[in-house]
């Protein structure tokens, strides 16, 4: 039971996570290739504050702010670089919190953090604490979506110049992507500080930011429910790969290629032509 | 003397970024993809260099054996991967060019080992001095000299053939240089050619400067490179050149004077921020 | 002053090239103004410095009593300006209704917050449907940009352009590429839009369709203002017909 409990625990961070960077990327359409380091400071925060006593709940709420404070300051840069230019910036950004982070003996340098204390309220606790905030950012996704906040980004997604004609203010909602995104994504960090209880400055890398750009492309740019399967299958893909642990890397790395390349329109995209086939067959 | 051997070590590396980032840049030009995989033929030239350097003992083979097959593979990629993908988002073959590249990491490791290989007598050791005081190994003036030789041949093609004006239209403005009836197809298998054959030059020769070959050797090339090319414009071939010079040289003075506070990409990438931010389109913006 | 719109003494340089030299022009409320000139007049230059997008080295804009110089694109339109784009650009994930829809809830969106609390469009769409029914795509509202030909997407942008209830629609080009017939259909759309609210500045290279519908003229050459005022007397001069029908060159 402990270890189901660990992998739920791990596919609920990997989703909300996930979720956080779809408010960016996906609503938005603000590539961003350096998502990792919002997870990071996240998780920094959380667990410098719970070492110093803090209860877990109410550290995530400072790990909130903060990573949203410094996305909002990657927002403002945003607003000077475009498309592939600003998807480098994002990379860079990331670089830089690795960076920063590794020459600081205050956040562990090298080594990192260990000895992150367990939550009060065990592993089962932590899991229903991650659902609860899966649940709560999924709703926070699916409310913008419906809303014109979402039918404003649509069109910023798809043509901020256009966007811009119409009246748009384009920067305040790109603003807006970036702090609810990134605010998301510290939260996530928080929770994952707290179920690996050791993190150091490799646990936030170009990898991780890769990873969870795919589980957005994957799940279908946009879709929220899409990003949700993507994120889960996505993260629990190690988990099955155990039998196979020298390979891993290489089938996760074969699979990613092969789901661009054969279904390049995602998860989304996948069950809306399954579905149109059932009602055509209907 | 302590500047002016940064200065070196940083145009030895700001050669190798250049040999790399060309092709990158490229790719951007024709196809407007983020071309992660480059560096994964960059390792494989890295590799080839130190097996058949062993095999036979010939240097000058290994290095174009790996050229030849680094740019075989570079147009294989192109067919496989990115030709069915061109008419959809650019993310998509990012993404799929980095799974292809994470892929790669993996069938060289699992292939070769973790540890990697090295050059049973590696070639082009000996210590020349060149300044009072300043002596470099015969590996990195090589590095140099094959870097001016490559960059320069790949300047003369360009310029001077008509090959070379067909590809440049094409990277320039893909559409209109369709419109004056240039075979893109046979542009872009010229430049996958022509760009993975150079990365997989800088992967023979960032070999023999270590004398390892390693799975992970691309890493800091698969990212580094976007770094450059974004810094020079995007597309913009002589942007990147100088944008990888640039980028050599404050990386090596900033590991001297910053190196307590940031590391060696995160100045990289610092400078980076800085330049986009007062020149949103990179040091030299495309025409 | 009773202008809507003027546009005095201003110049544009780029780089060592002088784009628009000195250039004035006044919209009165209500007006349609046909805006002609050949090649090369700074026809487009002179749109941009209204619109926003180029910032003029020396003059002023003046819009609805405000000196707008300085202000940004959005700033501009959120007081009343709108343009139809010569190169069409629909928002090709959304429906046409949705496309002139948004467009109507444009005064929602100054805030993403209070733009995340409202849900219903359905107040929106149906003034974005009698929009649509003006410019006569009322039937093909539901569907999605890219399948239309390119006469149904010129109407788009000016469906797009009302919704945002200007008092100033700027119409760059907007026959070009249509045939003649589309030409001449848009035309009589365009001279039915006027209104008491409402001035348009037709921006057009199709000098025949401008002289039908246009009642008052303004004439850009090599960057300066050569000539303004009722169609009928512009045209009878000696110089416009020089510059702008080659005439005498």
């Amino acid at each position: 039971m402990a270890y189901e409990i660990i992998v739920a625990t791990n596919v609920a961070i990997a989703i909300l996570f996930a979720l956080s960077l779809n408010v960016i990327t996906g609503f938005c359409g603000q590539v961003s290739l350096g998502h990792a380091a919002f997870l990071g400071i996240g998780a920094y925060t959380s667990a410098m504050l719970t070492k110093a006593g803090m209860p877990l709940v109410l550290s995530l709420v400072p790990a909130a702010v903060l990573a949203g404070a410094v996305g909002m300051v990657v927002g403002l840069a945003s607003l000077r670089v475009r498309h592939d230019f600003l998807a480098i910036t994002t990379m860079g950004v990331a670089f830089l919190f690795v960076g920063i982070v590794r020459k600081q003996d205050a956040l562990g340098g090298e080594i990192g953090i260990a000895g992150i204390p367990a939550p009060a309220f065990g592993r089962p606790g932590l899991l229903v604490l991650s659902v609860v905030c899966v649940v709560a950012f999924a709703a926070l996704a699916v409310a913008i979506r419906r809303s014109w906040a979402g039918f404003a980004f649509e069109s910023i997604a798809d043509d901020e110049d256009t966007a811009r004609l119409l009246g748009i203010d384009v920067p305040r909602f790109k603003l807006f992507a970036f702090v609810v995104g990134t605010a998301g994504a510290g939260v996530a960090g928080g929770l994952y500080a707290h179920q690996v209880r050791f993190i150091g400055p490799d646990s936030f890398g170009f990898v991780e930011s890769v990873t969870v750009l795919a589980m957005v492309i994957v799940g279908g740019i946009g879709s929220v429910w899409g990003v949700v399967v993507a994120a889960a299958l996505l993260s629990m893909l190690p988990q099955w790969f155990q039998l196979v642990d020298d390979y891993k890397l290489l089938l996760y790395g074969a699979l990613l290629f092969a789901t661009m390349r054969f279904a390049p329109d995602g998860l989304a995209g996948i069950a809306t032509r399954a579905l149109r086939r059932v009602r055509g067959a209907a | 003397m302590l500047a002016l051997d940064l200065l070196i070590q940083g145009l030895v590396q700001g050669a190798i970024y250049a040999l790399v980032a060309v092709g990158l840049t490229l790719v951007y030009g024709l196809l407007r993809i983020l071309h992660v995989a480059h560096a994964a033929l960059f390792t494989l030239g890295g590799y080839l260099g130190v097996l058949v350097t062993n095999a036979t003992g010939s240097f000058a083979l290994a290095l174009a054996v790996a050229m030849g097959v680094a740019g075989v593979a570079g147009i294989a990629v192109y067919r496989l991967a990115y030709r069915p993908l061109l008419g959809r988002s650019p993310l998509i073959a990012l993404i799929a060019s980095i799974g292809l590249f994470i892929a790669s990491e993996e069938a060289f490791r699992i292939i070769f080992g973790a540890h990697g290989l090295s050059y049973v007598t590696p070639p082009l050791q000996a210590q020349i001095e060149i300044a009072p005081g300043i002596s470099l190994s015969l590996a990195r003036i090589a590095v140099v000299v094959l870097a001016v030789v490559l960059l320069s041949a790949l300047g003369w093609l360009s310029l001077s053939t008509r090959t070379g004006v067909a590809w440049r239209a094409s990277v320039s403005d893909p559409p209109i240089a369709q419109a004056f009836g240039i075979d893109i197809e046979r542009v872009r298998h010229l430049n996958f050619f022509v760009g993975s054959a150079l990365a997989g030059a800088a992967g023979v020769m960032v070999a023999l400067l270590n004398n390892l070959v390693e799975p992970t050797m691309g890493a800091v090339p698969s990212y580094k490179a976007l770094a450059i090319i974004v810094l020079g414009g995007l597309g913009n071939v002589r942007g990147t050149l100088v944008a990888a010079l640039a980028l050599g040289v404050v990386e090596s003075f900033g590991t001297i004077y910053a190196g307590h506070l940031l590391d060696r990409d995160a100045i990289a990438f610092a400078f980076l921020i800085l330049v986009l931010m007062l020149r949103p389109q990179g040091l030299l913006a495309r025409s | 002053m009773s202008a809507l719109l003027s546009v005095r003494d201003v110049t544009v340089r780029f780089g060592g090239i002088t784009a628009i030299d000195g250039a004035r022009l006044e919209v009165e409320p209500g007006r349609l103004l046909g805006f002609i000139g050949p090649n090369g007049a700074g026809k487009t230059t002179m749109m941009r410095v209204i619109t926003g997008v180029v910032r003029p080295s020396a003059g002023q804009v003046l819009f609805r009593g405000s000196d707008i110089t300085r202000w940004s694109t959005v700033a501009r339109i959120r007081h009343g300006l709108a343009l139809a784009q010569q190169i069409v650009r629909p928002l090709r994930a959304l429906t046409l209704l949705d496309n002139v829809a948004l467009a109507v809830g444009h005064r929602r969106l100054t805030s993403p917050v209070a733009a995340m609390l409202r849900h219903d469009r359905r107040r929106e769409r149906e003034r974005a449907h009698t929009l649509l029914e003006r410019v006569g795509l009322a039937e093909v509202a539901g569907q999605r940009p890219e399948a239309l030909p390119l006469g149904y997407l010129k109407r788009l942008e000016v469906a797009r352009a009302l919704a945002l209830e200007p008092a100033l629609l700027l119409l760059d080009e907007p026959l070009a590429g249509l045939n003649q017939r589309e030409a001449r259909a848009m035309a009589d759309l365009i001279a039915e839009l006027p209104g008491p609210s409402l001035a348009v500045v037709l921006i057009e290279h199709n000098l025949g369709e401008v002289l039908r519908v246009c009642p008052t003229l303004y004439v850009q050459d090599g960057g300066r203002a050569l000539a303004f005022g009722p169609t009928s007397e512009v045209m009878a001069r000696a110089d416009v017909r020089a510059a702008y029908l080659g005439v005498g060159r």
